[in-house]
């Protein structure tokens, strides 16, 4: 297909049956996310999305009372959206997906390992890397060197919550990193707590989308530090985020027996 | 380090080790003095945030004990913990900071002994780790 705009409108409406689309495209030179009602002009649509189209989603989600929402979504978008159906945010029957394959240079920003969609339409697939550099050279390291490093790198933090915000499995209404008990109110950088919470508040949902480094005004490596938690899930409890069925291991017992509902 | 008097907090569950605790001071078991017992209703209760909260601001090792597993006064409370703090662990050790200075272990409230057992070992480690370096790190 030459336009990706028309292909993508046909699937979604024609083929798919959407009432709904939700994609990014260009208006006045800028890329912004569009929300698209069956029958109106797609216009311009741009298959190089700049954030997570998911994060949009689960904010418009509960303003749509019917009908099916088309998504263009990749391959950590759709890790994130099955996080968020596993975790009743959203309602699974009301999404079509459209996979969109990553370019090299997408692939390379993130240093994805898991680039391609389940169902690929629109873009051709792409090779995953293999691992991270940077946290490679953080494993080599004595631990003084790595808290020095990272000591270092969360000095930059100007606690913006621009990771938090753009993050789309973060998904609390009540944010602990918000409250005064945990990090300061006053004052900035917020210290190593803000960090360590987040990440392990997303240990058992991020998805490495890379969204929070991308994000980042201060150009902390925070993909790094996700890729490192989720390397420690998985060999911890042999949990990967990113799929519908399986329930992260904190919620379940020794046995693996899923624990009572938390009551808020 | 030979002047090092580490400082500890142990977070004990109601049921089980706050009983532990008090049976081994009930029982006048020596045991180093270096330890800020806070009481929780379960182990589970103690949340990993406020672990990383002690830590990063400069407590040198911290102590959370519960009931053995299946004893817990609300079935399935140490199980929680028994996923959560080896996870948090692994996520300080990412960050430098030694996880051997956060310790899970199960206390009973009949095993005072094992109580100042797992206090002299953990106070005795932490001293040999030496001081927090997040202490002398100011933001």
């Amino acid at each position: 297909m030459n336009d990706p705009g028309k292909e993508i409108s046909r699937l979604a409406f024609d083929e798919r049956g959407a009432d709904y689309l939700l994609a990014v495209r260009e208006e006045y030179g800028n890329a912004g996310p569009a929300f698209v009602a069956k029958g109106e002009d797609v216009g311009d649509i741009r298959t190089d999305i700049p954030y997570q189209l998911v994060t949009i989603l689960r904010k418009i989600y509960p303003y749509m009372e019917d009908g099916k929402i088309a998504v263009v979504i990749r391959r950590c978008e759709e890790k994130a959206l099955n996080e968020l159906i596993k975790r009743g945010i959203i309602d699974g029957d009301r999404i079509i997906r459209i996979g969109l394959a990553c370019s090299e240079g997408q692939i390379e920003a993130c240093r994805c390992t898991d680039p391609v969609p389940s169902c690929v339409d629109i873009g051709s697939p792409g090779k995953g890397w293999n691992e991270d550099q940077l946290s490679k050279e953080l494993s080599a390291m004595s631990s003084e060197e790595r808290l020095d490093f990272w000591v270092a790198q969360f000095r930059k933090c100007n606690k913006c919550y621009a990771c938090s915000t753009n993050c789309p499995v973060c998904v609390c209404d009540h944010c602990v990193l918000e409250e005064c008990t945990f990090v300061a109110e006053k004052g900035i950088p917020p210290g190593m707590a803000f960090h360590l919470i987040r990440a392990y508040h997303l240990s058992d949902k991020c998805t490495e989308c890379g969204e929070c480094e991308r994000s980042c005004p201060a150009h902390i490596p925070l993909l790094t530090f996700r890729k490192m938690t989720n390397r420690d899930m998985k060999d911890l409890y042999g949990y990967e985020s990113g799929d519908t069925e399986t329930v992260s291991p904190l919620l379940t017992t020794l046995e693996g027996d899923l624990l009572e509902e938390e009551e808020d | 380090m030979t002047d090092f008097k580490p400082s500890i907090l142990a977070f004990c569950c109601n049921w089980c080790s706050y009983a532990g605790a008090d049976l081994a001071g009930v029982s006048r078991l020596q045991m180093p003095p270096n330890v800020h017992v806070i009481r929780v209703m379960c182990s589970a209760s103690v949340k990993p945030e406020y672990v990383i909260k002690a830590v990063t601001q400069g407590i040198d090792g911290v102590l959370v004990l519960g009931c053995h597993i299946g004893d817990c006064h609300y079935l399935t409370g140490n199980h929680r913990t028994a996923k959560r703090i080896p996870l948090l662990q692994k996520i300080l050790d990412e960050a430098g900071i030694d996880s051997r200075r956060i310790k899970l272990d199960w206390v009973s409230a009949a095993e005072g002994e094992k109580y100042q057992k797992v206090v002299t070992e953990f106070v005795e480690e932490i001293r040999r780790l030496g001081p927090n370096p997040l202490r002398e790190v100011r933001f």
